[in-house]
């Protein structure tokens, strides 16, 4: 029963996060680790799209996610924010892309802002699993096609028939009911002049 | 005394079920068993006249990357194309494509060299996989109806419409020795579930194209599918296309899906009476509505799919004359 | 005291002339009058209780109820014994008074003990540290008395726990101050009979600054690796070897090891989703509290005289 730090304020990220972290096997350590996963950020930003083994990509999006967090939180006046970015991008023009790129476009974004996919292995080749990360609202052609806007799929085709045909129905029924609706009052007009004709004779 | 009496009543009966279902199964060896055994020789007659074995090359075309492909002429079927390319190909692809136009089944041999596209279902135009699907739904509910009848009930399957998904239902027509048959919900959805085991046990749909004379015999039992023969032999110059799922053997045009895996959510919703047949038989459509497997659909929307496959379906009436030769083939 | 007097007063007008600005970017002529009439009447404030109806828990809350946010640690996580726990803590601090306290400020802690002369005793102390969360929050008062070191681990939410005092309210630069124990006595030296000492209210809570003195070696730990910057003379007891030791230690990337620190606390979210949850009760009994200070300073200068 350990006591949250209360130091910082940290949004919630999007994703879903292991509850602990992956060592990456490295000879430096932890901090070996994190230059590993600072080439990968850095490259993320710097791509927008990257094709890595799958458990280098799940940690370096944590990394991503929270530098995105907290660059749109905190804005390029802070100094620790700052401080964070000149670690984490290896590259400094980087730096720039997300304060003056990154940070507007994800300004209004209630998901994500990365996104990955398991990607498929070469096979015969390395065991490892591997995965695309990218950034949200890339400049590339989306990886999988959105399917659930085709009209041409067998439940969609389904879907609109019955939708037209339950129109033409209502329409049937509307059409029904305007003629006995004028039909009728033609009658009530006629008895009711039948019936006055007798009074006025 | 009285759980003991239960016990007893309980064992009797489901013995008298059992002996019924065994003298069903030789009821059904006899007629169908025989029909297997002349589709199995002519599969192997088929595959024995080969003969020497020639190369074709088939260009496949799509995902990852355009391959040419050295393949074997009357062996090679479309499924083993699939095999080079990977396991997700096979799984995936429901029916192919030759030359861009011609749909050809995934189990079919391809007969010399051509283009090859795989369709799954989710492909952009659909079109061609749907109407396979369509169909196959109506093969299968044939046989979920052969397998759901007892023998008493004396059902002849008597043919199905060409597939038309607009119309909201696919549809087997049948014959009946009773007039007043109305199936409750159960027995529908006993039927239904007959078509999801059939699609959990993954069955290869087998294509034989045979000659009249043998569709003749096998299907000699039949009153109404020999009546139909002569005119499906006339229009593809004497050779009759038979499918075959399980051990169920139909006739039909084609092309249908790779297997019954591909079926997914299935409904077989409601059997209208059509018109009297004889002096005790009678006219059944069944018809039923399916998605192909992976298909989400909530159950909302399923449900009013399902309400609108109720209606009767407007395809052609199996007791009515045939107007015109062209429409005469069933499906 | 000034400073944030002045922030009372922007904070009263930043909603004032928000409420300005959105009508003008909607407006046309209504609007404008709307706005004459808002100018124009005195009863300002009903412009915008909408906004200040809605619970808004201050910034501060986690510091002051750090115990309220639950372990970070996901595999011990439970929402439904969260709940319970906080629901349990609530009813706790209905019965004592448990006050806003840091590491570093001075306690006076009145416990009921059946062995004590009166079945209660008073300890009063520094508190050293604060550890755990939710019903099992604790920390340890040290005092040196007679000159001995006495150190009292106490469970916040104990129910022998009668009264809590904090005599005097701050912090310290470190989060924890074991190093008391191998500092000189005079540094966790304090007076049992210590008054309360008051402070301004809403003023920020001070932080002390002093550095402690180290008695020379040995110690109970290494004190040069652990960057303490309340200690004044650590360098004087310490040679190369020990130098390097802690130089290999060091782990200066931590601070940029984004999922840790994200591990490592409750995020923004859910912390206003907790908080929000406690807040009125917690706002009453502060509440409350206030008023029984004000009785009792009215009340002292009686009984005196």
């Amino acid at each position: 029963m350990n006591q949250a730090d209360v130091s910082k304020l940290i949004s919630q990220l999007r994703i879903v996060v292991r509850p602990k972290n992956r060592n990456l096997k490295n000879p430096d350590g932890p901090e070996g680790r994190l230059l590993k996963l600072r080439k990968t950020v850095t490259a993320l930003v710097k791509h927008e799209r990257i094709e890595l083994y799958y458990n280098r990509a799940d940690e370096a999006r944590g990394y991503a996610e929270l530098l995105i967090s907290n660059a749109i939180r905190h804005g390029d006046r802070h100094k620790p924010t700052m401080e964070l970015a000149d670690y984490w991008l290896l590259e400094k023009q980087l730096v720039h892309k997300l304060f003056k790129v990154l940070v507007p476009r994800y300004d209004n974004y209630n998901v994500s802002y990365t996104r990955m996919y398991k990607a498929p292995r070469d096979y015969p080749g390395m065991y490892y699993k591997k995965s695309v990360l990218e950034l949200r609202g890339n400049p590339y052609p989306t990886l999988c096609a959105d399917q659930t806007q085709n009209r041409n799929l067998l439940h969609n085709v389904l879907l609109d028939e019955a939708r037209k045909e339950f129109r033409r129905e209502k329409v049937a029924d509307l059409a029904n009911k305007l003629n006995v609706a004028t039909e009728a009052p033609k009658k009530t007009v006629e008895e009711s002049s039948d019936t006055i004709k007798p009074t006025a004779i | 005394m009285s759980a003991a009496s239960k016990i007893h009543k309980a064992t009797w009966c489901a013995f008298r079920n059992l002996e019924q279902y065994r003298t069903k199964a030789k009821f059904s060896s006899s007629a169908i068993g025989t029909r297997n055994e002349l589709f199995n020789q002519e599969q192997r007659r088929q595959q024995d006249a080969v003969g020497r074995i020639e190369k074709i090359e088939i260009r496949y075309l799509g995902l990852p990357e355009d391959v040419t492909l050295l393949m074997n002429k009357h062996i090679s079927t479309p499924y083993n194309c699939a095999q080079h390319l990977s396991e997700g190909h096979c799984k995936r692809s429901a029916l192919a494509l030759i030359d861009g136009t011609i749909p050809w089944d995934m189990h079919r041999p391809l007969q010399e060299s051509c283009t090859l596209q795989l369709l799954p279902f989710n492909v952009s135009e659909p079109h061609v996989v749907n109407k396979a699907f369509w169909r196959t739904c109506s093969f299968l509910l044939g046989a979920a109806l052969h397998k759901s009848f007892k023998s008493e009930a004396n059902l002849q399957l008597h043919s199905f419409p060409g597939p038309n998904i607009k119309s909201g239902s696919f549809v087997h027509d049948i014959v009946l020795s009773s007039q007043r048959w109305q199936p409750s919900k159960s027995e529908l959805r006993a039927i239904s579930a007959e078509m999801v085991k059939m699609s959990a046990q993954d069955i290869l749909i087998e294509r034989l194209d045979v000659q009249q004379e043998l569709a003749y015999e096998m299907f000699k039992d039949s009153r109404y599918k020999s009546e139909q023969l002569p005119s499906i032999g006339k229009q593809n110059q004497g050779r009759v296309t038979l499918y075959r799922v399980g051990e169920h053997i139909d006739i039909s045009r084609g092309p249908m899906v790779a297997s019954t895996r591909f079926l997914g959510k299935c409904t077989i919703g409601v059997s209208h009476k059509l018109a009297n047949e004889g002096s005790s038989g009678a006219f059944y459509r069944i018809q039923g509505i399916a998605l192909p497997s992976g298909y989400m659909l909530n159950h909302f929307a399923f449900g009013l799919l399902e309400q609108r496959a109720q209606k009767l379906n407007s395809a052609r009436l199996p007791h009515e004359p045939f107007e015109e030769p062209q429409q005469m083939q069933i499906s | 005291m000034n400073v944030n007097g002045f922030c009372r007063i922007v904070s009263k007008k930043l909603p004032q002339q928000f409420a300005y600005k959105r009508i003008v970017t909607f407006s046309t002529k209504p609007a404008q009058q709307q706005q004459e009439a808002t100018v124009s009447t005195p009863t300002l404030p009903n412009n915008n209780t909408p906004a200040a109806r809605k619970p808004i828990v201050p910034g501060h809350y986690r510091f002051v109820y750090p115990e309220f946010l639950p372990d970070p640690k996901v595999q011990w996580r439970n929402t439904v014994r969260e709940k319970l726990e906080r629901l349990d803590m609530l009813a706790r601090r209905g019965q004592v008074d448990l006050p806003e306290f840091y590491v570093g400020s001075i306690l006076a802690v009145t416990s009921s003990d059946p062995h004590a002369a009166g079945k209660t005793s008073r300890f009063v102390g520094i508190c050293i540290h604060r550890e755990r969360c939710g019903l099992r929050a604790r920390f340890i008062l040290r005092n040196v008395i007679d000159h001995q070191g006495m150190e009292v681990l106490y469970e916040l939410y104990d129910p022998t726990i009668q009264k809590v005092e904090v005599l005097r309210l701050e912090k310290r630069l470190d989060d924890s101050l074991f190093y008391l124990r191998d500092a000189l006595p005079e540094f966790s030296t304090f007076d049992e009979n210590m008054e309360a000492e008051h402070l301004e209210e809403g003023a920020p809570v001070p932080v002390n600054d002093i550095k402690v003195v180290l008695r020379p070696r040995p110690w109970l730990e290494r004190w040069e690796r652990q960057n303490l910057l309340g200690v004044a003379n650590i360098e004087q007891y310490i040679k190369d070897k020990h130098r390097k030791s802690a130089a290999k230690v060091q782990k200066p990337w931590e601070k940029y090891d984004l999922m840790k620190q994200y591990r490592a606390t409750i995020p923004e979210e859910e912390q206003k989703e907790i908080f929000a949850e406690v807040h009125t009760e917690l706002h009453t009994l502060e509440l409350q509290r206030k008023r029984n200070k004000r009785k009792r300073s009215f009340i002292k200068p009686k009984q005196l005289a």
